[in-house]
């Protein structure tokens, strides 16, 4: 569960990034949040995951104030949230498995966890016959696809989706979606940051719309 | 499931063979980047070299001040009415001075014997009162480096008169031996920060080659020991490797250059076998210690600015 209680952001530059946002996404829920490009929606992913703090305000995680959490703590915090990024993030000396297991490996996944865990996470995202590919080696789609793998391997209690389809063409992105769909309906949180109207017109779930750091609309 | 039990369950998860791939990643990274590797390793092997270099001259010429110290006696004339009775009680006195690490009566009789068979003539007019040498007491000094406070309180003695300056070799070399200690302490300084410069430059460098990979570990929740692992194990390694070019090299240039020297001036130099053992212990500590503090300056740096952001957002 993520709660914001009256946040504000304001940057060293002076930018206001954030003007006292509440709201509160509950486990379980699908959420756009949606906004123009400067409206706020990447200092609301920094906060969740705690690479900025609120400037005013209180944010809960999971029943943990964010402003009290100690530095070492960040990365325990971090393990309940896989992102899915715009560019996909993935490195390619690395094939699509070890791409996979590279987030297992960095949270210290014993090699056995990570056998078993892989294969049947690229199942899961149709990709388990490409496991030994290059990431240069697969469509744009494909990829957004390892890099969904990656963000689930850990079994995180939400995704985080920044632009998910911002970088793949409409049929690719509507698969991508039934996938992060697909992935809701198991109980996972699913947070999807877009500024495409027309994919949150096409999906089921609540929208927040950000402008110029304020909630402009909060409905479903 | 609440996170924090998460955090307990993933502190269990970690594992040998997680350490495993994190030393692997390690050498992956020195591999990768072999240029700056091979140019740290090179600067390293260069400041131990002319440590070690240092370090071996000062040790010789301690050595060489310990030899001069254990053959010089210097000899104190006692004054001309001074009995050959009250000379032994002198000598008791000159034995309680601290630094006297041994006394010898010379009588007058002993120091004109000297001249038999040389001066003949002297010897046989210079007999019984008619000798005109004063007895003499031959002093041993434990450390050389004293040898001026020591001689100060030997002449404080009433019945001294005069010595001979047989210490200013010794003085001599206890002052190199001490410039070269001096230098030597400058050097391992200087040359210590150069090699934590270059040493922590090459692990920037790396870290600035894989950021993307790091940004991707912070954002799935890796802590910072598990981004540091790698980076310790590439400035621990060239610091190993370094260690061992430079007992190996310092062996060979050490037995070549003593071979020389002793082609040319007759000179007890010690072997290397002797000191090999304490040389290899502190350059093999020195270098992994400087390797390790290399990586820790700049991945401590790095996490600490950038390496909390997630890039790109």
């Amino acid at each position: 569960m993520i709660e914001f209680y009256n946040v504000s952001k304001v940057y060293p530059s002076g930018t206001h990034a954030l003007n006292g946002i509440s709201l509160s996404i509950k486990t379980g829920e699908f959420v756009f949040i949606v906004g123009a490009s400067g409206a706020g929606k990447s200092t609301f992913l920094k906060l969740i995951m705690r690479e900025e703090e609120p400037s005013g305000g209180r944010i809960v995680i999971n029943g943990k104030n964010l402003s009290r959490i100690k530095r070492r703590e960040i990365p325990y915090l971090r393990r309940e949230m896989g992102i899915v990024f715009q560019d996909f993030r993935l490195i390619d000396k690395m094939n699509v498995y070890d791409n996979v297991a590279f987030a297992m490996r960095a949270v210290g996944a014993t090699a056995d966890a990570i056998k078993k865990r892989v294969p049947y996470i690229l199942e899961l995202v149709g990709l388990a016959h490409k496991a030994k590919r290059r990431p240069s080696e697969l469509s744009g789609g494909e990829q957004q696809r390892v890099s969904l793998a990656r963000a689930l391997v850990n079994n995180p209690s939400m995704i985080i989706a920044d632009e998910p389809t911002g970088n793949i063409d409409p049929k690719m992105s509507y698969e991508i979606m039934k996938l992060l769909n697909a992935i809701n309906e198991q109980g996972t949180t699913v947070i999807v940051v877009t500024h495409e109207h027309e994919l949150v017109n096409s999906f089921p779930g609540r929208v927040i719309e950000i402008n110029q750091g304020k909630i402009l609309r909060d409905s479903y | 499931m609440h996170w924090h039990c998460k955090k307990r369950q993933s502190r269990k998860l970690y594992n040998m063979s997680g350490l495993g791939y994190l030393i692997k990643e390690g050498f992956h990274s020195i591999w990768n980047n072999k240029i700056m590797s091979i140019a740290s390793i090179g600067v390293l092997f260069s400041c131990l070299i002319l440590t070690g270099a240092a370090a071996m001259l000062s040790v010789n010429v301690s050595q060489a001040v310990e030899n001069v110290g254990e053959s010089n006696v210097t000899t104190v004339y006692l004054k001309n009415e001074v009995s050959s009775l009250q000379a032994v009680s002198v000598m008791r006195d000159i034995e309680k001075i601290d630094n006297v690490a041994g006394c010898e009566f010379y009588s007058k009789e002993d120091a004109i014997a000297s001249f038999k068979g040389e001066l003949d003539s002297v010897y046989e007019y210079m007999q019984g009162d008619a000798n005109p040498l004063p007895n003499a007491i031959k002093v041993t000094m434990a450390d050389l480096a004293k040898y001026d406070d020591t001689i100060k309180e030997i002449m404080k003695i009433e019945e001294t008169d005069s010595y001979s300056n047989a210490g200013e070799v010794a003085k001599t070399l206890t002052r190199i031996s001490s410039l070269i200690g001096n230098m030597s302490f400058w050097i391992i300084l200087v040359l210590s920060i150069i090699s934590l410069f270059i040493i922590s430059n090459t692990i920037r460098a790396t870290m600035y080659s894989r950021r993307y990979e790091i940004s991707i570990m912070k954002s799935v929740g890796a802590t910072n020991t598990f981004v540091r692992i790698p980076f310790i194990v590439e400035g621990m390694f060239i610091g190993l490797v370094s260690a061992v070019l430079s007992i190996l090299g310092l062996m060979l240039l050490y037995n070549i250059l003593m071979d020389l020297v002793q082609s040319t001036i007759p000179f007890d130099a010690i072997p290397f076998g002797s000191v090999a053992g304490v040389i290899s212990l502190c350059f093999i500590v020195a270098g992994v210690g400087i390797g390790t503090l290399g990586a820790l300056f700049s991945i401590g740096r790095y996490l600490k600015k950038e390496g909390n952001e997630i890039l790109g957002w």
